[in-house]
């Protein structure tokens, strides 16, 4: 295309680039047929049910407290949840819901002890199986391997395998961590004063760890998308409206992970302590499944690299592919690449 | 050397201006990577999210103030009213929870009077394994 058709065909190019950024809050996300199982508060468990099921051990998905559970379930043809379906497994998510002011009093012993728990019991009474497989993402994947890790006394933990998705275990070394993991910000301040941390704010520092790239760069490709004819609004749309949903974050629950994540690191030192109880990774034995992204900047790899010295698990895989902290699980490649790796590892441990 | 000045030639003005542009931007976003990852910066934003946050508070806390004296709920009302109701869900899950364990435990002590009842009648004395409580 020559100067003067790129000249001629500029004002089409910007009538649909003002369209797709102004319909991206029309596009469907987690369109997969699901029904309610159990809620409490403003937590809900969904069951999507496979028409062809083959595995006996059913799968919770627990996502982090920023952002939506729906990049689980981005779209048709991009879903891991549609992906694990027709592999025959039945899954289960849990959705922390939208908290609010009410919720600032909500910590990690909350998620963690209570709704993660009731969540994984809701499970398996819906399912009828006697163990479950924990695929958490992120933080959810941190809530999961806490809850592995929590004390318990003589009594089972009904998980039997145990999925780690782009995890953060060890702040230390981390930008956030020189952000936040100075002991003269003070965390329960804002916790306090703000109740719930609005997720416009955790976005925003989230952007702010590659401020060109988010907040440019991602806008300049696309118009670039559109300009060149190579955009592709239905994979663009859902992801930029997935990225803008923010539910804030309950105020105790921020305040007690930047404590032990990035200012003391209670939480590889085995110092961590829900409802007085401990919470040791050592206590973790499931077989274990754990996936780094090699240009995560969220979570990087060296953050998740300390859980192998830890887990006490017999059987311990590690994936490590190149792709960001969301890209490498629900990335247009994800399909081909990474999905095929985790269904064969569930199957052979999901047998009756 | 002749191919690799073919090869030079073949790229066209605008690729070049427009790979020259992509290694600008790269270059800027390294920049300002390695500028945001200093402990600086980050002290900046600490203090600015503690203003903030401060600064908020102190307008809701007034917004809300308006709203009582006009004899409206605020969001302090509304957030002690959920608050409430989050104890009465507490309450009640933890209810419904042990209803749902004493319907278990009556299930399965039926089904081994039941499995005791017949063999007994048959004398086949035919065993069952507990089922796992949950």
């Amino acid at each position: 295309m020559n100067l003067a058709q790129q000249a001629l065909r500029a004002p089409v190019s910007a009538l649909e680039l003002t369209n797709i950024l102004l319909t991206t809050d029309d596009a469907v996300v987690g369109a997969t047929p699901r029904e309610v199982v159990w809620t409490h508060r403003s937590t809900t468990l969904y069951h999507y049910r496979s028409s062809d099921r083959s595995q006996a051990v059913p799968i919770l998905l627990v996502f982090a407290l920023i952002n939506r559970p729906e990049i689980f379930d981005l779209r048709p043809g991009s879903s891991l949840v549609e992906y694990l379906l027709e592999e025959g497994f039945d899954l289960f998510l849990v959705d922390w819901g939208v908290p609010s002011e009410e919720d600032a009093d909500t910590g990690l012993d909350e998620y963690v002890c209570d709704e993660l728990h009731w969540a994984i019991r809701e499970t398996l009474r819906a399912s009828g199986a006697e163990e479950v497989t924990l695929m958490g993402w992120c933080i959810g994947a941190t809530l999961c391997a806490m809850y592995c890790g929590l004390d318990r006394g003589s009594e089972q933990t009904p998980v039997r395998n145990l999925v780690l998705l782009t995890m953060p275990v060890d702040g230390r070394g981390s930008t956030y961590a020189r952000w936040v993991g100075d002991p003269e910000f003070d965390v329960e301040m804002v916790a306090e004063q703000w109740r719930a941390l609005p997720g416009q704010a955790i976005d925003f520092a989230n952007k702010m760890l590659k401020p060109v790239t988010n907040f440019f760069t991602t806008y300049r490709r696309l118009a670039q998308g559109v300009f060149d004819g190579t955009v592709r609004k239905d994979a663009y749309q859902p992801m930029a409206k997935w990225v803008a949903d923010n539910p804030p974050f309950p105020g105790r629950a921020w305040s007690q992970w930047i404590r032990w994540m990035y200012q003391d690191e209670a939480l590889v030192a085995g110092r961590m302590r829900l409802r007085g109880r401990r919470v040791d990774l050592r206590r973790v034995d499931q077989n274990l499944l754990v996936i780094t992204a090699g240009a995560d900047h969220i979570a990087p790899r060296a953050g998740t690299m300390p859980i192998f010295d830890l887990v006490a698990s017999d059987d311990v895989t590690h994936i490590d592919r190149p792709g960001g902290h969301i890209g490498l699980i629900a990335g247009s490649a994800a399909r081909n690449q990474i999905w095929p790796e985790m269904a064969a590892w569930l199957a052979e441990r999901s047998e009756r | 050397m002749a191919r690799a000045e073919d090869g030079a030639k073949a790229v066209s003005p605008e690729a070049q201006v427009r790979a020259l542009y992509e290694k600008g931007e790269t270059d800027t976003a390294k920049a300002f990577e390695d500028l945001v990852a200093k402990p600086s910066f980050g002290r900046v934003l600490a203090l600015s999210t503690e203003n903030i946050a401060s600064l908020v508070r102190i307008g809701a806390d007034f917004a809300d103030l308006v709203l009582r004296n006009l004899r409206i709920a605020g969001r302090a009302d509304m957030t002690r009213l959920g608050r409430q109701l989050h104890r009465t869900e507490d309450k009640l899950e933890r209810v419904l929870q042990e209803v749902e364990q004493l319907r278990d435990e009556l299930r399965h002590q039926q089904a081994d009077g039941s499995d005791a009842g017949r063999s007994s009648g048959t004398g086949r004395g035919t065993s069952r394994r507990p089922e796992k409580s949950r």
